[in-house]
């Protein structure tokens, strides 16, 4: 029972970490109909940016605010001066940013090398936590609230605020958000900013959890996708449900059938999609 | 596309330069100009889905390397002789396509991307973790290739073989491009609702793009894994997928020989490169970005455009 219960915890966690990184994913694309595929290169790159700041100057929390600002600077550059350019053109925004995760692996790999390195737990959060035979890290269930808050963030954001009122007017009709004075490329380049941004503090409460290498930016990116994809594009409620289904199927996978582990994950979101292209909560407008 | 035969006498001088490469490159070289000639086929077979039918999947090394698995399963454990491990490789490029086609009956463009994407993910994470049969990670080497040296000993025969192989198959494949079929399949990608409307099952037709670009793309698989004498999951990762997809886009993807041309470019610049530098991988995330922000017509849009300008017919 208590190993059936650790499992859970576990694939419940990693959930969350998909959550925090697919939540970035989703909002960029529900927002603004980008599928961007250097959210993997992102996320290591915050990674990278917390540990180089931890070493060299110190201080966890240090570290997480400069990745997390220098990614979603990097992010609106990246807005401006690619994506902005090839508005409503998904295909070409996917190859290019998968151009964009091979340049920013390759400077990982140019300037932190190839070693696989490993994210220190946030201060206080290096406890375990033992009731009973059960033995869970405090960090993996404050991932878990973490990724809890965070949706109830952007869901407060997107649906209820001035803000969200906004960016959604600026998506829907750009022309008419200008012309009752919204700017909208402020608006795209913020939304933009805080997808980057949460993938970059994926990377850095995800760096103590799967560890950073080269390559991690890819195997991270498609679980993300997988998140994104069946919980419906955009929709920030089914990343989550999406997020946690995918964990535990990815736990469970790995445990009950080690050897099919990696079919048994992507084999039913083939199902689902073939049979329900619009995921789970997705509209279903946009299919065709 | 309509436009774009290819001169007969055009052909027949590349693939006469390409015979005549044993003798004027290193070898190390004519391995770079077989990468070429080889990945031309596979980015060949891929645009009859992407460029002719516009669907553009992103699963397209599944069907590429399952040919590779055929080719190292069938000569190392199997004791199959060249001819059945390309008959294999045919029917088991079909067979997956034919799954690609059907799974993706209902989707289109972003949609269809993500969904072949994780039907390949699917074959990769068995190939990957099937470590009894396929060595897994460590793939299987050790592949013979004296069935397919038809023209003695020697790696300028295994590279004449190749040579035969893909222009037999570039051959049948502009041959099915200029066919009637080949017209319905890009009325198929260019106005679906038209084409059912005239009476055509663009189902059938989506579904068969996808069968003869899988067999095509398998036997490429097969020539690569003989070629390296190795296939290994790397094969069938989607990073391929995304590589085929740059050779059609960046050559042209509107037109047969567009994907022929991204190779070259792409398959030449890794072999410039990474024998001067080990930033390829830089360049090559470059040549992503550029491409789709400069040349979303690729290399013959630009000829095209140039030609128009100067009042030539194109």
């Amino acid at each position: 029972m208590t190993t059936f219960v650790g499992h859970v915890l576990n694939g419940l966690s990693f959930g969350a970490l998909l959550f925090l990184l697919g939540s970035g994913l989703t909002l960029t694309f529900g927002l603004m109909r980008t599928i961007n595929l250097a959210h993997g290169a992102f996320y290591a790159l915050g990674g990278y940016i917390a540990l180089d700041v931890g070493r060299r100057v110190g201080g966890y929390w240090l570290g997480l605010v400069v990745a997390v600002v220098a990614v979603a600077l990097l992010g609106v550059v990246v807005e401006k001066y690619v994506l902005h350019r090839l508005l409503h053109r998904e295909l070409p925004q996917i190859m290019a940013t998968v151009g964009i995760a091979y340049i920013i692996g390759d400077l990982i790999l140019w300037t932190w090398g190839g070693r696989p390195q490993s994210l220190p737990r946030p201060p206080g959060l290096e406890g375990i936590l033992r009731i009973g035979g059960l033995v869970f890290p405090w960090y993996r269930l404050a991932l878990i609230g973490l990724a809890v808050a965070v949706w109830f963030a952007l869901q407060r954001t997107l649906g209820t605020t001035l803000t969200g009122a906004r960016i959604r007017a600026a998506v829907d009709d750009e022309a008419i958000a200008r012309s009752v004075g919204i700017n909208v490329p402020i608006v795209f380049a913020t939304t933009f900013a805080a997808g980057s941004g949460l993938a970059a503090f994926a990377g850095v409460w995800g760096g103590a959890f799967t560890g950073l290498s080269p390559g991690s930016e890819w195997d991270i990116l498609l679980l993300a996708l997988v998140v994104v994809v069946v919980g419906g594009l955009g929709s920030i409620s089914g990343a989550l449900v999406a997020a946690l289904l995918v964990g535990l199927l990815d736990e469970f996978g790995k445990w009950l059938f080690p050897s099919f582990a990696l079919f048994t994950l992507y084999a039913p979101v083939a199902v689902l999609l073939a049979l329900r292209p619009q995921g789970l909560f997705g509209r279903s407008e946009r299919v065709a | 596309m309509t436009a774009a035969r290819l001169p007969v006498s055009t052909t027949l001088v590349v693939v006469a330069v390409l015979a005549t490469m044993p003798f004027v490159v290193s070898s190390s070289w004519l391995l770079v100009v077989q990468r070429m000639v080889i990945l031309a086929l596979f980015g060949v077979a891929f645009n009859v889905v992407f460029g002719a039918a516009d669907m553009p999947s992103l699963g397209h090394a599944a069907l590429f390397g399952v040919g590779g698995y055929a080719a190292g399963l069938g000569l190392t454990r199997w004791g199959w002789g060249m001819p059945t491990v390309l008959a294999m490789a045919l029917l088991a490029g079909a067979v997956l396509g034919l799954v690609f086609g059907v799974a993706t009956l209902r989707t289109q463009g972003i949609y269809l991307l993500l969904l072949t994407l994780a039907l390949a993910q699917a074959v990769w994470g068995l190939v990957f973790q099937q470590v009894r049969l396929t060595g897994g990670d460590n793939g299987i080497s050790g592949l013979d290739r004296a069935g397919m040296s038809w023209f003695g000993a020697g790696t300028a025969s295994f590279y004449w073989s190749v040579l035969v192989v893909v222009t037999l198959g570039i051959a049948l494949l502009y041959w099915f491009h200029v066919s009637a079929a080949g017209t319905v399949l890009e009325a198929v990608g260019m106005a679906p609702s038209r084409v059912q409307a005239l009476g055509y099952s663009v189902g059938s037709w989506r579904v068969g793009a996808f069968v003869l670009s899988g067999a095509v793309s398998s036997v490429a698989g097969v020539l690569f894994a003989l070629s390296n004498r190795f296939v290994g999951p790397e094969n069938l990762a989607w990073q391929l997928s995304a590589e085929v997809m740059l050779f059609a886009i960046l050559g042209g993807a509107r037109w047969f020989a567009g994907p022929i041309i991204g190779a070259v470019v792409v398959v030449g610049a890794e072999g410039v490169l990474t024998s001067r530098t080990d930033r390829w991988t830089l360049v090559l995330g470059l040549l992503y970005v550029v491409t789709m922000l400069f040349m979303p017509d690729g290399v013959l849009g630009v000829v095209d455009r140039w030609r128009r300008t100067r009042g030539q017919p194109a």
